[in-house]
């Protein structure tokens, strides 16, 4: 019988679908017995999809910055 | 991006490429800085926008415009270790034990939960990690956490990049690579979590 901590462990496997199939098994059997880990695994999935967003924006005076140089460069060049 | 603006993008609409540069500069850098360090990170994300403008009329769209822009950071953070002479990306790490994953203590002996997650106000990816404050601590931690689990995570979760591109990369195996990457995910977890809880970091 898998305890939390070995979900927790495997969750990050779950999500990527590769854990092997009786692993799995026995993990989606635990998760259907526990509300704490599936609370954590969809919380985990939502995570992981919220980080690519983790990152602000860059402000116009870093985009003038880098299109400033990309200018320069192409001017360099020709 | 639908296919129009990529279209554009490719035949060099300076407009629509300010807008990659707004949308992608600051994860950029994060993933730049875990390789070169944070010293070299802006040198590094400069010559790989100037790289991309010049490439983009190759893009053919078959992966993310922010996958295709982080392995053109990676190739530009490699060149820049190697003209430093540095071969080294970071130390691999070798101890796997429980002590470095920040969940650990959230379980008891026989490892059910002690502390469950505390229900999350947010549901929506996009809008989990918004709130302003939480943003400065992401960065905080984000920069306090060891460049080897920042860079997977950066790579993997920010960058979408394939896990054994990621190996490749990085030089490390994949069972280091999947610790790395799960340490890295349960300091953000513990974050996010303690944030919806308190609303404090």
């Amino acid at each position: 019988m898998l305890s939390c901590r070995d979900v927790v462990r495997d969750a990050d496997l779950l999500l990527a679908d590769e854990l092997v199939w009786q692993r799995r098994l026995s993990l989606k059997m635990h998760l259907l017995m526990c509300s704490h880990c599936r609370r954590y695994v969809k919380q985990l999935r939502t995570l992981i999809r919220a980080v690519p967003f983790m990152h602000s924006k860059a402000s116009d005076e870093e985009v003038s910055e880098i299109m400033d140089h990309i200018c320069a460069s192409e001017n360099k060049d020709h | 991006m639908d296919n129009d603006q990529l279209e554009q993008l490719k035949r060099g609409n300076q407009k629509l490429f300010s807008q990659l540069v707004r949308d992608h500069h600051h994860a950029l850098i994060a993933l730049a800085s875990s390789i070169v360090g944070a010293s070299e990170a802006e040198e590094v994300v400069q010559n790989a926008w100037v790289k991309a403008y010049k490439a983009m009329a190759k893009f053919e769209g078959r992966s993310a415009v922010r996958t295709w822009l982080s392995r053109i950071v990676i190739n530009e953070a490699k060149m820049q270790l190697r003209s430093r002479k540095r071969e080294q990306l970071f130390a691999d790490m070798g101890d796997t034990d429980d002590n470095h994953d920040a969940l650990a203590d959230r379980f008891t002996e026989n490892g059910r939960w002690h502390k469950p997650s505390s229900n999350w106000h947010v549901d929506s990816p996009d809008a989990l990690l918004m709130s302003a404050d939480l943003e400065q601590c992401l960065e905080q931690l984000l920069s306090d956490i060891p460049a080897n689990q920042r860079a997977v995570l950066e790579m993997r979760d920010s960058s979408g990049i394939p896990f054994e591109e990621i190996c490749n990369e990085l030089r490390i195996s994949a069972s280091n690579a999947r610790v790395l990457l799960h340490r890295a995910r349960a300091e953000l977890f513990k974050l996010v979590d303690h944030y919806q809880e308190t609303g404090e970091c």
